[in-house]
């Protein structure tokens, strides 16, 4: 199977990269009818799977879920998960012949394998779903042409899309049609009727195409949300406790940090986040994170390009076929560091607290934030895909760091954004190497203001805020926040 | 303040040991501000050894503030002092029960969901019972087999493999319960310590708390009920922030008058029923796993019936409810039928939801407080929990009418975490009915409301009963009950009991004692 991506002439590459419509509520009056009677046949019963599969049923869909052999005959999680609330379970053979729609929620690593094998089960002109498009553009997946090929991607963990949806809501959500496989022009509107039975609809759809969802996607995970979250935390603490900082308190900090820090980029972008320093603080962590975007480009734009060119997917997957065997080594190397094995200590550190003890992470959100952005946005993606790829993630990914600290974050995020974050990871610690030499306390561990003069100059002041409040990254994330304020907090810290 | 060596009707003859007569808690001149507005205003307060006493008064009035601000919860400026007994075998602490208990997930999230508990799911997300007894016990140096009888006796041994997220508001209740007897704190302050508990479990925690008393417990319970420990002797309200004595537990049984506000015009409209079967159920069964949890329910609502349900602490209830209001996974493989349509032909769970008007104790718990009191009745135009859309003209014109009804005026663009448990029980109570629906659904509505709050509202549904509204209500108190109820199912067990007609409101005591004896 060749990248499918590489395929392509230029045009049409430049042509895919821009599909983005963040689409109006009117588009969606329609509800769930173009499913509606339809069978839909979920494949794999983890996460996402059950609790997509709940929202359908509960939006008056016909819902039942295939399962491998194996997993039924074991009566496997997936299994009790379907059994246990009332769905219909049966084989791949028992299922998809009758099936008019498949969905494959099933784990990225897997789709080769069950692609393969439920394809010719599948009747003539059935729709199969897709939740990511790496098997399709990367592994360069041929369906059937007779088959509609979709993609719906709830933007949040499968917990979120449930709890959003029974209270009322949803959770932001990318749509997309492959090209090659929309026969009977009927995907988009089968795709916003999934989208309609999970809620989404409700806190704002963006049409896509699988090629945008997966270059903007491997960028976001592997740069900003986990690559970056990963060594700023490590830098951070390893800095504290070298400058004598206690380590239960650099542990605490470090873990529950990103979690506070990002709930501000959440509701007000990096405006309110830089917005909770005080003036002093704000523009030192402008000035540094200016600093750090210039030490970093290169490997940012290291990382779009291998990911443009489908390097990054080969070399990954020549290592999946080596039994994974970089990534398990770089995930031990994770579990080892003296952050991961520091529990935080019993100390109660208050939400300002978060902020003006570590501004160093605000400029390393911000920095990360930002380039990951530009840097998208320079190779072709539109700026609302780069919008949802950085910026909206980097909280989700902050909250698994606060319950699970790194080690326990990279097992749980997909085996692609685990990979790439161990490789960026690998790469950007040397790169930041001589600016942490000059990284004191006042940055990290310590409050910023202590014992220093809180006036700034005006002009400067506003000239920072101005830089900050006028990137296109906050006017672009004003517009789309609009659509999902309502969303609930999750917090633990 | 008045003299407390003054005597009081002690009508016990409690053996108050070494130390009678010496102050156990000493508080002067507590004064606290919420909002510009004096709650409590140098209040005094003695409590001495060997007494405990009953904290009552009406909603709002500053009990809780002052419960939080002796065990150091609440900062106020004024004194409070603890005069542990050093020499006692009981831990030297001050234990407040909060009426309303906050978990989390074993990675410490609290961002649950009210139907959660329905759907079932391997990766088990929060601590079993046991679990949470178990870490409890060993970070208070406790012994497990102490903790048995107390399990025992309030009904909760059966649940101890259950997870935390599958308890019931009742069952929450009794889980904070056993740890604070389990401990046995020198000061123990429990708020509201029957909400949610069935007749069984009142009566066995008032035997409960008099063997802590025996022991050199001392209570303070706040709450308006009128079945106590013997071992309370000492009675008091909060008026206007300050503390007040009273002379027995009588003083709350004062009925209050009619309410005379007439309700507003467009809740006097009578429900357009789309069929006469509101709920149809035949042999309806629900299990997680092995466990079975309704058992062959057959069970039937017309259009415009007022049915009482009842049933023991865990024998079912709301999971009864949770089938009607289209929250349960399991109702997709019975044979349901809700407002005419059989369950699972390819309705949406919204289809159902706006035909009814819900209020429960867990709806109230995992209720998104985050949300103005406007936009939390709002949204019960559509069923949400908060509000995502603009009202149009007349909605929000009915909005504002229901909040002037409720007396919420005031408080209209606040958020309901900044108001007490009451005051946000009552804005609820407002969302169920705003659309007027065709069936509400009421799970122990009342829990958190004082006496006259809970007969105004009472008052209110059977007014609107009375146009033809379908009702279900849940209740364990007697003598909190509307006058409409004119039907009552009993479960046990996860099975019906009794299905029968309420010929007058004597014979709903009756089932009091009679879901007394079922638990016996």
């Amino acid at each position: 199977m060749a990248n499918y991506f590489n395929t392509l002439p230029l045009r049409e590459k430049l042509n895919q990269l821009g599909v983005c419509d963040f689409m109006d509520s009117s588009e969606f009056l329609d509800g769930v009818n173009a499913l509606k009677g339809k069978k839909l046949v979920i494949v794999g019963c983890g996460a996402q799977g059950l609790n997509q599969g709940l929202n359908l049923r509960d939006s008056g869909l016909d819902v039942s879920y295939t399962l491998r052999k194996e997993a039924i005959e074991g009566k496997r999680d997936s299994w009790k998960n379907a059994t246990e609330n009332n769905f219909t379970v049966g084989t791949y053979e028992e299922l998809i012949p009758n099936a008019d729609v498949v969905i494959n929620l099933t784990p990225d690593k897997q789709h080769t394998a069950v692609v393969k094998s439920i394809m010719p089960l599948m009747k003539e002109g059935a729709t199969l779903s897709y939740s990511h498009g790496f098997n399709i553009v990367e592994e360069g997946m041929q369906i059937r042409k007779d088959l509609t090929v979709i993609m719906v991607a709830p933007k949040c963990p499968g917990s979120e899309v449930r709890a959003e949806y029974v209270r009322g809501f949803g959770v932001p959500t990318l749509i997309a049609v492959h090209p090659e496989n929309d026969p009977q022009g009927k995907g988009l509107a089968q795709a916003k009727a999934y989208a309609v039975g999970t809620g989404g609809h409700r806190a704002g759809v963006l049409k896509s195409s699988f090629v945008a969802e997966v270059k903007s996607d491997l960028m976001g995970e592997q740069t900003i949300l986990c690559g970056l979250l990963q060594t700023g935390s490590i830098l951070s603490f390893d800095k504290m406790v070298e400058k004598g900082i206690d380590a239960g308190y650099a542990s605490k900090l470090v873990q529950y940090g990103v979690e506070v820090i990002t709930e501000a980029l959440k509701q007000g972008g990096i405006t309110a986040m830089m917005d909770r320093l005080s003036n002093p603080a704000k523009i030192k962590a402008f000035e540094i994170s200016e600093e750090l975007k210039d030490i970093m480009r290169p490997l940012f734009q290291k990382h779009q390009d291998d990911i443009m060119s489908g390097e990054f997917s080969r070399i990954m997957m020549e290592d999946w076929a080596n039994g994974d065997q970089n990534l398990l080594a770089w995930r031990a190397e994770t579990g080892e560091t003296a952050f991961e094995k520091t529990p935080a200590g019993d100390v109660k550190i208050n939400e300002q607290e978060y902020f003006d003890n570590y501004t160093l992470m605000v400029a390393f959100v911000r920095a990360g934030v930002e380039l990951a952005f530009e840097t998208m946005v320079q190779a072709g993606i539109k700026p609302e895909s780069a919008y949802y790829e950085s910026l909206h993630e980097t909280p989700l990914i902050a909250n698994t760091i606060a319950r699970k600290k790194l080690f326990e974050m990279n097992r749980v995020i997909s085996d692609t954004a685990e990979y790439g974050c161990y490789l960026f990871d690998q790469a950007c610690k040397p790169l930041l190497g001589d600016f942490m030499k000059k990284v004191t306390t006042d940055l990290v561990g310590k409050n910023f203001n202590e014992g220093k003069d809180a006036g700034v100059d005006n002009r400067t002041l506003i000239a920072v805020n101005d830089a900050i409040r006028t990137h296109q990254v906050e006017q672009v994330g004003a517009v789309l926040r609009k659509a999902m304020t309502a969303m609930k907090t999750i917090k633990t810290a | 303040m008045k003299n407390l060596n003054n005597e009081q009707s002690h009508n016990n003859s409690l053996s108050f040991g070494e130390g009678w007569g010496e102050a156990f808690v000493s508080i002067s001149t507590l004064n606290l501000k919420y909002q510009h507005k004096l709650v409590l205003k140098d209040l005094h307060w003695t409590i001495l050894k060997g007494e405990n006493w009953l904290l009552s008064g009406i909603s709002g009035s500053g009990k809780t503030a002052l419960a939080k601000a002796i065990v150091g919860l609440q900062s106020v400026s004024g004194e409070v002092k603890i005069n542990f007994n050093t020499e006692s075998l009981l831990p030297a602490k001050a234990l407040f029960v909060e009426s309303w208990y906050q978990f989390k997930n074993v990675e410490g999230v609290a961002n649950f969901y009210y139907q959660q508990r329905y759907t079932s799911v391997q990766a088990k997300e929060t601590l079993t019972v046991n679990a949470e007894l178990m870490s409890y016990g060993k970070e208070n140096n406790l012994a497990f087999a102490d903790a048995e009888p107390i399990l025992k006796a309030l009904g909760f041994s059966a649940l101890k493999n259950s997870q935390l997220i599958e308890l019931s508001s009742g069952e929450h209740k009794k889980l904070q319960l056993v740890k604070a007897l389990w401990l046995k704190p020198q000061l123990l302050i429990i708020d509201q310590p029957y909400t949610g508990l069935d007749a069984a479990s009142r009566k066995h925690l008032n035997v409960l708390l008099d063997d802590v008393s025996a022991e050199g417990v001392q209570l303070i319970l706040i709450c308006n009920d009128a079945e106590l420990p013997f071992c309370i002797n000492r009675f008091a309200t909060i008026e206007a922030g300050e503390l007040v004595e009273m002379n027995s537990r009588e003083i709350a049984s004062a009925l209050p008058e009619k309410y005379e506000r007439e309700i507003p015009d467009f809740l006097k409209e009578s429900p357009v029923y789309s069929s006469n079967n509101i709920v149809k159920m035949v042999d309806v069964n629900i299990s997680y796993g092995e466990k079975q949890v309704l058992n062959n329910i057959n069970w039937e609502v017309k259009a415009g019936e007022k049915w009482l349900l009842q049933g023991p602490n865990g024998s079912g209830k709301s999971t009864l409810l949770s089938l009607i209001n289209g929250d349960h996974p399991q109702s997709y493989a019975n044979t349901l039928y809700l407002f005419g349509n059989k369950r699972g032909s390819g309705e949406s769970i919204w289809d159902i939801k706006q035909h009814i008007g819900l209020i429960s104790p867990e709806f109230h718990w995992y209720f998104d407080a985050s949300s103005t009191v406007w936009e939390s009745i709002a949204s019960g135009f559509y069923d949400t929990v908060g509000l995502f859309q603009h009202l149009p003209f007349s909605k929000s014109a009915q909005v504002d009418e229901l909040v002037a009804y409720f007396g919420l005026t005031e408080n209209k663009n606040e958020l309901l975490s900044a108001l007490p448990l009451g005051k946000q029980r009552m804005v609820l109570l407002a969302r169920t009915i705003i659309k007027n629906p065709e069936l509400l659904i009421l799970d122990e509505p009342c829990q958190g409301l004082d006496l006259q709050q809970t007969q105004h509202f009472n008052q209110l549904v059977d007014e609107l009963c009375s146009n033809g509204m379908t009702l279900i209500y849940v209740g364990h108190f007697e003598s909190l009950l509307p006058n409409c109820l004119e039907k009552r199912i009993v479960l046990e067990n996860g099975k019906v009991k009794v299905i029968e007609r309420i010929l007058e409101k004597n014979s709903i005591i009756e089932k009091e004692n009679y879901s007394t004896l079922v638990e016996q």
